[in-house]
């Protein structure tokens, strides 16, 4: 039982935060491509502003190991 | 670093003006600034007779532009005095002959289009097109949106209410998805049903002019000749632009460089200030260079102009513009600093620390020895693709500095596609293994924030040190208290003496102070996004793992197809999806981590770019 509890917390860790990104790109992508087609100097705003929801899903991915290596032992 | 700059400032002769210009052009030094109204001075105005000039010359611009596209970029200008008058009529003269071309390509093509589609129509009717209208009949050639039968069955509905069962209707399906119908009754009946059809807001199907109240049965057999026709015709006009274009375009483009030259002449005296008999010039020349334009003015003018240096007091070094010059190695990694704002002058140029931790972020991502060394290959082969100062010979060059690192780290984690190297060929990791030391890798991508975001802090006190001082103290104070964070955690993890820990919370809680004082009551939120931001680094791990894993599993797959021919494949297959990934996302989070993590910490944007009053070509930023 505890190690399903450690797997689902590992697992709930990163998914949340995962289906979090991948919302929050879903808004960005669009809303950047259309601003790129009309100001291709944005370039760099829009590698930005792709990366920047990612921090979540990596941290995460942190989290997540960190509770299979220190509660899964 | 940035280039450190000079305020010229000329005098001379009114009358010497567009001598000194065309000599200041010629050495291409001088970023012209906009003139100072100083005493009795007053900017110089464009004269009629000049401002006529202008708008002819850039209305020649637009001519040669339009008829030189196609053809490559000339070298040389031509010898003897610019005849602009001859150029201008000459490429007025082409482009409405090129125009004219043009216009009836677009025609015969517009032409071939719809008798496209009216083949499509022909070819779904073969054999169902009537004759054409006769005495007691009328046919329409109809097309139906949609290609549900539906839109049929109603017209056939409507058609019976109007008219009885005095119709034929035959449909077919056009490959455009829509449905085509002839549609044939009786010609005392044609009235109500092309009311019918209106109402409806069914099309026929728009006839060319030239076959204008003929039925397409009739037309049908013209058609295609009249396509073979259209496409001799459209080769002849290509081959008549290519010839119109081909005699008289080298010429022209070998005039652009001297319109190009006396355009900006023109828009540099707007630079010039003047009195009835004097005037003056100023501009930032690289103070390397300064020199070398005084001893070129003074040879060709004497002592009749003078040029100055304006005291650096006197302007401001927030209005001079940038240059980024660094050394051969690190040059490419301008255009990484470049897709920013340039830095203001006077700020910081990052490109030398870019240089340094952008390759080592890819390289402790990526981490394979056989990965580095495809990807060197690929940086080798793109460097040989690029000219020398191009965007792909920089690209190719930074890949080349990440494929080092990649190597390099691959080495230090024992990987070569991933634990393909470790159990064929017995390597083993110097550093650590990425596989199992998940927390040594996580404690190194951090340690490696604490370093990145300390030396942000650091330029960020040599940055404000000058002119906000008691921003540098702010920056000090977090600084300060960042260290005494990693004392501190590291006493409580037993890496340090425990006896650290108490004398670093003391320290954390004096500096909290200084730090409030010197930013505001909002300094402790951006202390606490700069933790974040450190905490940001964990991502070279969690990256750096994922593609770890992703190799290993490409190896575990292949080994675990039965046919050694098809586990090869889906091996190579993976690896080189992980490959493409594993270039991809250490440059977008490479970039991340410098843009948002570094550069929030110093970077001052708002650099105008160096741009000397030169000759047109030779408009790039020379060596000082």
């Amino acid at each position: 039982m505890e190690v399903v509890l450690i797997t689902l917390s590992a697992a709930l860790a990163i998914g949340i935060p995962a289906l979090a990104t991948s919302w929050a790109q879903s808004r960005i992508g669009p809303a950047i491509s259309a601003s790129l087609a009309e100001k291709p100097e944005l370039s760099t705003t829009a590698i930005l502003l792709v990366a920047i929801p990612e921090t979540m899903v990596i941290l995460g991915f942190v989290v997540a190991v960190l509770i299979m290596l220190r509660a899964g032992g | 670093m940035i280039i450190p700059m000079t305020r010229a400032r000329l005098l001379g002769p009114r009358d010497r003006l567009d001598d000194v210009l065309a000599a200041v052009q010629d050495a291409g030094l001088v970023h012209l600034a906009e003139p100072v109204p100083i005493g009795g001075l007053r900017p110089l105005e464009m004269s009629p007779h000049e401002e006529r000039e202008s708008r002819h010359l850039r209305g020649l611009v637009r001519d040669l532009e339009s008829v030189t596209a196609l053809l490559p970029a000339a070298r040389t200008s031509p010898a003897g005095a610019p005849a602009f008058a001859a150029w201008a009529r000459q490429a007025r003269r082409l482009r409405r002959e090129v125009d004219r071309l043009d216009a009836r390509t677009r025609e015969i093509e517009e032409e071939r289009s719809q008798l496209a589609r009216f083949e499509q129509f022909i070819h779904a009717f073969r054999g169902l097109l009537p004759a054409g209208n006769g005495a007691r009949t009328h046919s329409y050639h109809l097309v139906l949106r949609g290609e549900d039968e539906e839109a049929v069955s109603r017209l056939r509905e409507g058609l019976a209410k109007v008219i009885g069962d005095q119709f034929m209707l035959e449909t077919a399906s056009l490959p455009t998805g829509e449905r085509a119908a002839a549609l044939v009754v009786h010609a005392p009946d044609a009235p109500r049903v092309e009311r019918l059809l209106a109402q409806a807001g069914i099309h026929e199907l728009p006839m060319p002019a030239r076959y204008a109240g003929r039925t397409l049965g009739e037309v049908a057999p013209e058609l295609a000749e009249r396509r073979k026709g259209l496409d001799r015709e459209l080769e002849g006009l290509a081959v008549r632009r290519r010839e119109v274009v081909g005699a008289a375009a080298p010429e022209l483009q070998r005039a652009r460089p001297a319109v190009e030259d006396r355009l900006l002449a023109l828009a540099a005296r707007e630079r010039a200030a003047t009195t009835a008999r004097s005037f003056v010039l100023e501009g930032w020349v690289p103070t390397a260079g300064f020199g070398r334009l005084g001893r070129q003015l003074r040879d060709r003018f004497g002592e009749s102009v003078v040029i100055e240096a304006v005291a650096q007091e006197e302007w401001q070094g927030s209005n001079a513009p940038v240059v980024l010059t660094n050394p051969r190695l690190f040059r490419p990694f301008e255009a990484v600093t470049r897709m920013m704002p340039l830095p203001a002058y006077g700020s910081i140029d990052p490109t030398p620390f870019v240089a340094v931790f952008f390759p080592m972020f890819f390289g402790l991502i990526l981490g394979d020895f056989g990965y580095g060394a495809v990807l060197a290959g690929l940086a080798l082969w793109l460097r040989r693709r690029g000219a020398p100062g191009s965007t792909l010979r920089a690209v190719a060059e930074i890949l080349g500095a990440c494929a080092a690192f990649t190597v390099a780290f691959g080495i230090g984690f024992g990987e070569c596609f991933g634990d393909l190297g470790r159990r064929v060929l017995g390597i083993r990791p110097l550093l650590f293994d990425r596989e199992e030391s998940l927390m040594p890798f996580l404690g190194l991508a951090v340690a490696i924030g604490v370093v990145h975001i300390s030396l942000g802090l650091v330029l960020g006190i040599v940055n404000t040190a000058r002119g906000h001082p008691r921003q540098a103290v702010g920056r000090g104070a977090a600084l300060a208290m960042l260290a005494f964070i990693v004392v501190a955690l590291l006493a409580a993890f037993d890496v340090l003496p425990g006896s650290f820990f108490t004398p670093a919370v003391v320290a954390l809680l004096l500096a909290f102070p200084v730090l409030v004082v010197a930013e505001g009551i909002i300094a402790p939120i951006e202390f606490l996004s700069t933790l974040s931001n450190v905490l940001s680094y964990a991502r070279i791990m969690a990256l750096g793992t994922a593609s770890v894993m992703m190799a290993v599993v490409a190896n575990r797959l292949a080994g675990s197809v039965g046919s050694v021919l098809v586990g090869v494949l889906f091996g190579l297959l993976f690896h080189l999806v992980n490959f493409a990934l594993g270039i991809f996302a250490p440059t977008i989070h490479g970039l991340r981590l410098h843009y948002v993590e570094f550069f929030g910490k110093f970077y001052s944007p708002g650099g105008q770019e160096y741009r000397p009053f030169s000759h047109w070509r030779h408009s790039g930023i020379k060596a000082a």
